[in-house]
């Protein structure tokens, strides 16, 4: 597969400044400095990162309550993602949608999402728009295992299925839906499993291993791509964190937290840019320490940022009708 | 002018604008070859094709998520469901998707979706197949309802339904599918948010909505003969709703009947009585009455179901307990 | 008494071969069934015991479960005792327990990864391969029912033990004396990079193919051998081929539904026993029975070697066919 050392490279730079996002999302969030609910994406970098590297600029996403990782991938600059956790006015949604919410349909996000399993529903219609429109688009959509017993994902899978939409259904199976493991959740292991229901390929890959997501992106976009219909994709990953922050976890065994420790996809991504010398260490300390970086510049940028103005409220919910404040 | 029954008028709209804007489309259960549920769409299949006119399977959930992902995305669709009850089914695409995604998103994203919505009783089609609903829509920041009551209401308020750049709720009540009237097709779109005065009288405002606006005529040709000149005034929108409207014919009668055929515990009628004792108390000289469908379900047995619906009977009722 | 293992791999049927060479996914519960219908039929020919690899979808307590709920199970199962990490370690584990434990036979379900897993553990226990999909190498498509007796008749010692297994090749990987690892019957030198998602499918990046056999009738990476050259179960050799390079132009179904042109030179022929070694003027992976595994890097040298040390495949034909001649079937 065509995959140079610069692609390799920026796939991990953007896995690292998804980790980094997250890490410092985390710390704010017990500072008090990020209001609401968070859901971080801290050891799934990989799925989202090379799904969205096998895509284009102008395809879509649809992504989750767990949705720091999709938006980065596919783009979305940090620092309107900061503002909008802190909930200011140069967010990416002025403020109004914080953690859950974000989207840039400049850069095919159609938002994060709060509804288990609504995006899958969303995804369809992109899908059924770029295939009608005839603008070479896919989408992909990102749930994970706990929305597959959500109805959204037979009705959707199904619609596209029929249709032969170019939208690639991206399972992050973390192994829990929210404290609730996959084996008391569903009677199968493999969400793929459902893809023989549906009559499109349905695979398993190593979800932290960024190498397998995006070779099997890579096929499910090109098939896609090429009018043959959805694909099923079931990356097995797992969370570092709980499913929010403040999760005590107490429902995961600690040797199976340890042994998926281990799996990390970021020590493995850096263990391969070394192993093959793509990079030296001290070129990887400076992409790192650009990151961090980045991110404290995104930080600061939310910190400064203004609250939204109280008129905002009545705004952006219609593109016409402004009702009077209070 | 052309005579066209309600339905036609609907379609007619639909054909004027899918031959005008490639970006329009249809789908829902049913509604290509078939024709539609009720044969709405009969014939677009034929004129637009499987691509423009799409069956969907029996998904509500994934009917109304195809449109807002459509919509997000360039294209303008109009989405049907066979009932306005099966909205439940899809409930969360329409309240927690197409409504909220333009607030929560800051404004970056337009919907311009229709979700067409056959409702109402009548029909003996029973709890399931009758509900109307309207007061939990209108209820939802994000959404726009339309509710006409004539063909060339119904025409005109389609035009800026498929113009409009929100998700806009179109109610069709399953009734008035056959009920005909003039319609202009060169008409302009009808504004939202315009209400339309029926019929003019002096001594009561009766405010209905939809089929009830029929009733309410009756109802006031009757009156009349009893010396009670009654102003019939259909909001035809009520999200956006026409409060100066309502409230200029108020200040000339001083009186208010709310029609609706919703139950009336939580209707809209209520949220339509509220707007007048908040704004309009000064006019009135007499407490605002509101005349809606009992507090059950749908009955199906034609007798229960026409006790169920009120009726003309029940409005001539209403308004003579006010003089 | 007589013990059959059985080995299902929850992971199998479900790799990226779905997607890029028409595969079918096969769902676990499919596999707990299979393993139901081998322990009904051991246990109705007569087999005492059955041992089952414990796993991250649990299939053996599974098949325990519903077979004890509809009253069909009358032999005792015991599911191995052992930690399960959800990785090929555990087949490997689970292969070396069962043979420490005197299992007669082993059955495989999965793919080739698995086959080749359970082959690195055992070294006398006869094997049937039961292929879950439609893209192997190795093991067979095969009903569970008829591997079910076949292992009977084996673990009874109703047939002759002799005439119906035969001792199976193996390629063997050295690297500095050691030896990495083995693949039973093809050893593909790529110089894509990463294991990615484990399945090769692309013939591009393809530099040599190392077989223990070969044969035009059948699928994978080593029929680009066997489209030129036949090398049998019984042949005391195997061979190799340099791919995209050479005057013959051949095609070759080196996946399921996957027929390529392929450049090659002429095969070269590698008796058993005899060492051969490749350095790698590239870096790339080796994969083994279709499976990426092992990187390597340039310059690095490798010693290949075919041997006769895979394992007793038990030919199941033969087997049923010498179990019936001894009375296996009377009652």
């Amino acid at each position: 597969m065509d995959l140079t050392n610069e692609k390799i490279i920026e796939m991990y730079r953007t896995m690292k400044r998804i980790r980094e996002f997250e890490t410092n999302a985390s710390r704010l969030f017990a500072e008090g400095s990020i209001p609401g609910f968070v859901h971080l994406y801290l050891g799934e970098e990989a799925v989202a990162t090379g799904v969205c590297s096998s895509m284009n600029e102008d395809d879509y996403i649809t992504s989750t309550h767990r949705g720091h990782g999709h938006i980065i991938a596919k783009g979305g600059e940090s620092k309107y993602m900061m503002a909008e956790l802190f909930g200011k006015e140069t967010g990416y949604c002025k403020g109004k949608g914080g953690s859950m919410h974000i989207a840039d349909a400049t850069k095919g996000i159609l938002g994060a999402n709060g509804i288990v399993g609504a995006g899958h529903n969303i995804a369809v219609g992109a899908g059924l728009s770029a295939k009608y429109r005839e603008s070479g688009q896919v989408v992909a959509c990102f749930f994970g295992d706990g929305s597959t017993n959500q109805g959204t994902f037979h009705e959707s899978i199904n619609l596209a299925s029929i249709w032969k939409l170019p939208v690639v259904f991206v399972c992050e199976n973390n192994l829990y839906g929210i404290s609730m493991s996959q084996a008391r959740h569903q009677a199968i292991q493999d969400v793929a499993d459902r893809a023989v229901a549906y009559n499109i390929p349905g695979i398993v890959v190593d979800g932290n291993d960024i190498f397998a997501v995006y070779e099997a992106a890579t096929e499910a976009v090109a098939r896609a791509r090429s009018g043959q219909g959805p694909t099923l994709i079931e990356c097995k990953t797992y969370r570092h964190k709980g499913h929010f922050e403040g999760d005590p976890t107490t429902y995961r065994p600690s040797d199976e937290v340890q042994e998926w420790m281990a799996k990390d996809p970021l020590p493995r991504a850096v263990a391969y840019l070394m192993d093959n010398e793509i990079l030296t260490e001290e070129e990887l300390k400076k992409i790192d320490e650009e990151i961090v970086k980045e991110i404290e510049d995104a930080i600061k940028f939310a910190e400064d940022s203004p609250v939204p103005s109280l008129e905002s409220i009545v705004q952006d919910i219609y593109t016409d009708i402004v009702e009077e404040v209070r | 002018m052309k005579t066209m029954s309600m339905m036609e008028a609907i379609r007619e709209a639909m054909n004027k604008r899918m031959r005008e804007d490639r970006n329009v489309l249809l789908f829902g259960e049913d509604v290509g070859a078939f024709g539609g549920c009720f044969g709405v769409s009969a014939g677009m299949f034929d004129e637009f094709g499987p691509e423009r006119v799409r069956d969907t399977p029996i998904s509500e959930g994934v009917i109304i998520g195809t449109a807002v992902g459509a919509a997000a995305t360039g294209l303008k669709p109009i989405a049907e469901l066979m009932f306005m009850d099966f909205a439940t089914v899809g409930a969360d695409q329409l309240v927690n998707q197409a409504a909220k995604m333009r607030y929560m998103f800051g404004g970056k994203i337009t919907l311009p979706m229709v979700v067409r919505l056959p409702l109402g009783a009548g029909i003996s089609a029973a709890a399931q197949h009758s509900q109307s609903l309207e007061a939990w829509l209108a209820h939802i920041p994000g959404l726009k309802v339309v509710y006409p009551s004539s063909p060339a209401d119904a025409y005109g308020l389609m035009l800026q339904s498929i113009d409009d750049e929100n998700p806009v709720i179109f109610l069709e009540h399953k009734v008035l599918y056959g009920a005909s009237g003039e319609v202009d097709e060169n008409m302009a779109p009808i504004k939202f948010g315009i209400g339309d005065v029926k019929r003019e009288g002096g001594d009561i405002t009766i405010v209905a909505t939809g089929k009830m606006v029929h009733e309410a005529l009756a109802a006031a040709e009757k009156l009349s003969a009893d010396g009670i000149e009654a102003e019939v005034f259909d909001p035809r929108t009520l999200f956006p709703f026409d409060k100066e409207g309502l409230l200029k014919s108020l200040e000339k009668t001083n009186k208010a009947v709310i029609v609706t055929e919703e139950n009336k515990r939580g209707s809209f009628a209520g949220e339509i009585s509220a707007i007048i004792a908040e704004d309009g108390f000064d006019y009135l000289d007499g407490p605002v009455v509101r005349v809606c469908a009992m507090n059950t379900p749908v009955p199906f047995s034609p007798v229960l179901e026409q006790y169920y619906i009120p009726s003309v009977e029940d409005i001539v009722t209403a308004v003579k307990k006010m003089f | 008494m007589s013990t059959i293992g059985i080995i299902a791999n929850p992971a199998s049927g479900k790799d990226i071969r779905r997607l890029v060479s028409h595969a079918t996914v096969v769902d676990n519960n499919e596999k707990v069934n299979i393993v139901k219908r081998i322990i009904l039929a051991a246990q109705g020919a007569g087999v005492t015991g059955v041992m089952v690899m414990p796993d991250t979808f649990l299939i053996g307590y599974k098949a325990q479960e519903d077979l004890k709920g509809s009253r069909e199970l009358n032999i005792p199962i015991e599911i191995l005792d052992m930690r399960v990490k959800g990785s090929v370690e555990d087949t490997i584990l689970a292969a070396k327990l069962m043979e420490e434990k005197g299992v007669q036979c082993i059955i495989a379900l999965g793919g080739d990864g698995t086959s080749r897993a359970v082959a690195k553990s055992i070294t006398v226990t006869p094997l049937i391969s039961i292929s879950t999909g439609t893209n192997n190498v190795y093991p067979e498509m095969l009903e569970g029912t008829v591997a079910g007796i076949a292992a009977a008749a084996v673990s009874t010692r109703t047939s002759n033990l002799g005439q119906s297994c035969r001792r199976d090749k193996r390629i063997e990987i050295y690297k500095g004396g050691k030896m990495l690892d083995i693949a039973l019957v093809d050893c593909v030198i790529s110089k894509q990079t990463y294991i990615g998602s484990r399945a090769i499918w692309n013939p591009e990046d393809i530099q040599r193919v190392i077989v223990s056999r070969a044969n035009p009738a059948s699928i994978g990476f080593s029929t680009i051998v066997g489209v030129k050259k036949i090398v049998g179960e019984d042949d005391n050799f195997g061979a190799s081929i340099n791919v995209n390079t050479g005057e013959n132009e051949l095609v070759a179904p080196i996946a399921a539904g996957t027929m390529k042109e392929i450049r090659v030179d002429e095969p070269v022929i590698h008796p058993l026993e005899e060492m051969f070694s490749m350095t790698m003027d590239y870096k790339g992976i080796m994969a083994l029975d279709g499976e990426r595994e092992l990187p390597f890097k340039k310059g690095e040298t490798y010693h290949f070697k075919i041997s006769r040390d895979g394992p007793y495949r038990v030919n199941i034909k033969r087997t049923i066919e010498s179990a019936q001649i001894n009375g296996f079937f009377n009652r």
